[in-house]
């Protein structure tokens, strides 16, 4: 199991995996520790979403695939 | 046991007739609890200042009455005053003073809110609520009213409440010296330094009425007199330009505001202040030159202390600041002080002020120290069973007061008592307490816009 991912660390750019096992860029991070705002790049369940820009919940932010 | 009083009970409290008003208003905490309901969710009050949310993003957490408001701009420039609670479970959804932030995350659930108060993040909002959660319906909750005036941030509770200028009728031409420029040109001041704030165990309304126009209070003052913080090396402030000035008393009792003030003689001229820096001196005496060519008459107006009712007090001149007056409870008050300056003024004379005021004002200054422990101990020698039987005293210049004051071809609005001979005066203060006392009776502004119905003097 990965560790948990402290979102204060995460930079723009960087990659992580999601709930669901999709995955997206990190476009800016409001350093709350409990947001990231993301462009999806991959999303198996729901495909549709791949570019969209959302906001993640730290809960459904699982790993930092790239540093 | 707790006291319920009702509307009808406030007339009793304050004897308007007889220029009396009971201790009971200053330490009685069903009486505290009263006006929280009935004053500060429907007054006007002060939030802040636009230059501390100059960008996109700023934000600056204020306070109505006992409640965490947020100041914000928005990502389109958009000012807006929030109550600083989630929509959620009630947390605080921030716990800064101030800075810059794309949203405002509760740390509790972690709903979070845009810079214009639109609930943009729920966690779990697909798996758990099943998208079917109406965001629109849950933004932050926003003041009804709110006004930039000159930079001044304003807002009230109440969406019924008057226009802001209405509400502040004629008191309006000292609220302008406050915020215009020293040059008198429209609203060109800014905050400068941080905030400062600080406790003081004392109710409210004491330093609100202190400021309102209590010239009588001065012998508090008199060793920082003797010590010299002035800008010109003596006494506290510069009294060379109150030469030959009449010492007027002005207020706007059917708005509760107030403020004391020196009229300069007709054909008076400039003369020379902060002489401790020849920078600092030219610069206001060329500011007084433009100001008596852009304002006439009215640049005979030497503004003191003032306050608007109920909570906001200010000193337009020497040293040039914003006092709120946050109740915490009837025993407690948390002060905020805010330090203005021109912003074109050139960084030699911001940094001259600053200086003065950190001699001056603050729970560091020497003056305000003075006050704090008049309130202090007023207030604590007040609580106690015996000394809630008597009444405070508020008798002084009672009946010589006018409402056509008129001097030299300038007529002044308000109610207008000439202490130039008596040195003080209370008729502000019974001013204020008669305003206190149709808040806490009235049902709604349709009772408390008394001016509505041809009392006092309309903007």
């Amino acid at each position: 199991m990965a560790d948990i991912v402290n979102l204060f660390e995460v930079e723009p750019g960087q990659t992580v995996r999601l709930h669901g096992n999709a995955t997206a860029e990190v476009v800016s991070n409001p350093r709350d520790g409990v947001w990231l705002f993301v462009r999806y790049l991959t999303s198996p369940d729901d495909p549709d979403q791949v570019g969209a820009e959302d906001m993640v919940f730290a809960q459904d932010v699982l790993e930092l695939v790239t540093d | 046991m707790a006291i319920t009083f009702q509307p009808s009970a406030y007339s009793g409290l304050v004897d308007q007739d007889n220029g009396m008003v009971s201790r009971e208003i200053f330490v009685n905490a069903d009486i505290y609890a009263e006006e929280q309901e009935r004053i500060f969710t429907r007054a006007w009050l002060f939030v802040g200042h636009e230059s501390q949310v100059a960008k996109p993003g700023d934000f600056f957490v204020s306070s109505m009455g006992e409640e965490s408001v947020i100041l914000c701009r928005d990502r389109q420039g958009e000012i807006h005053v929030f109550l600083n609670s989630c929509m959620h479970r009630g947390m605080k959804v921030c716990r800064y003073d101030e800075g810059n932030t794309p949203i405002f995350t509760c740390p509790y659930h972690g709903w979070s809110f845009a810079t214009d108060g639109a609930l943009v993040g729920v966690p779990f909002y697909k798996d758990a609520y099943h998208e079917e959660l109406d965001k629109s319906q849950w933004s932050l909750i926003r003041v009804p009213k709110m006004v930039n005036y000159k930079g001044g941030i304003w807002a009230t509770w109440d969406p019924n409440a008057p226009d802001f200028l209405d509400y502040i009728g004629g008191f309006k031409t000292y609220l302008d010296i406050l915020f215009d420029g020293w040059d008198g040109s429209e609203g060109g001041t800014e905050i400068i330094g941080g905030i400062e704030k600080w406790m003081v165990p004392s109710n409210w309304k004491f330093p609100a009425e202190n400021f309102i126009g209590d010239r009588y209070h001065n012998i508090s003052h008199r060793s920082v007199d003797l010590v010299g913080i002035g800008p010109s090396g003596q006494g506290r402030r510069d009294n060379s330009e109150r030469e030959g000035a009449k010492s007027l008393d002005v207020s706007f009792p059917e708005r509760g505001h107030g403020t004391v003030m020196f009229l300069r003689p007709e054909h008076a001229q400039p003369v020379p202040s902060y002489q401790n820096d020849p920078i600092v001196a030219d610069y206001f005496y060329q500011c007084e030159i433009a100001r008596k060519e852009r304002q006439g008459q009215l640049w005979r107006i030497l503004a003191g202390p003032g306050t608007i009712f109920p909570n906001m007090s200010f000193l337009p001149r020497q040293p040039r600041s914003i006092a709120v007056w946050h109740p915490r409870g009837p025993d407690q008050t948390e002060v905020w002080r805010w330090f203005l300056v021109d912003r074109s003024a050139p960084p030699e004379v911001k940094e001259f002020l600053r200086q003065y005021y950190i001699r001056y004002s603050g729970p560091a200054g020497l003056t305000e120290q003075d006050d704090m422990e008049n309130w202090n101990y007023a207030h604590s020698a007040s609580r106690g069973a015996m000394a809630r039987r008597h009444h405070y005293n508020y008798q002084m210049g009672m009946g010589y007061a006018v409402t056509d004051f008129e001097d030299g071809g300038l007529k002044l609005d308000g109610t207008v008592l000439d202490t130039t001979k008596a040195r003080a005066g209370e008729q502000n203060q019974r001013g204020f307490y008669s305003r206190w006392r149709e808040f806490m009776a009235a049902r709604d502004w349709d009772e408390l816009a008394t001016w509505r119905n041809g009392n006092g003097s309309a903007c």
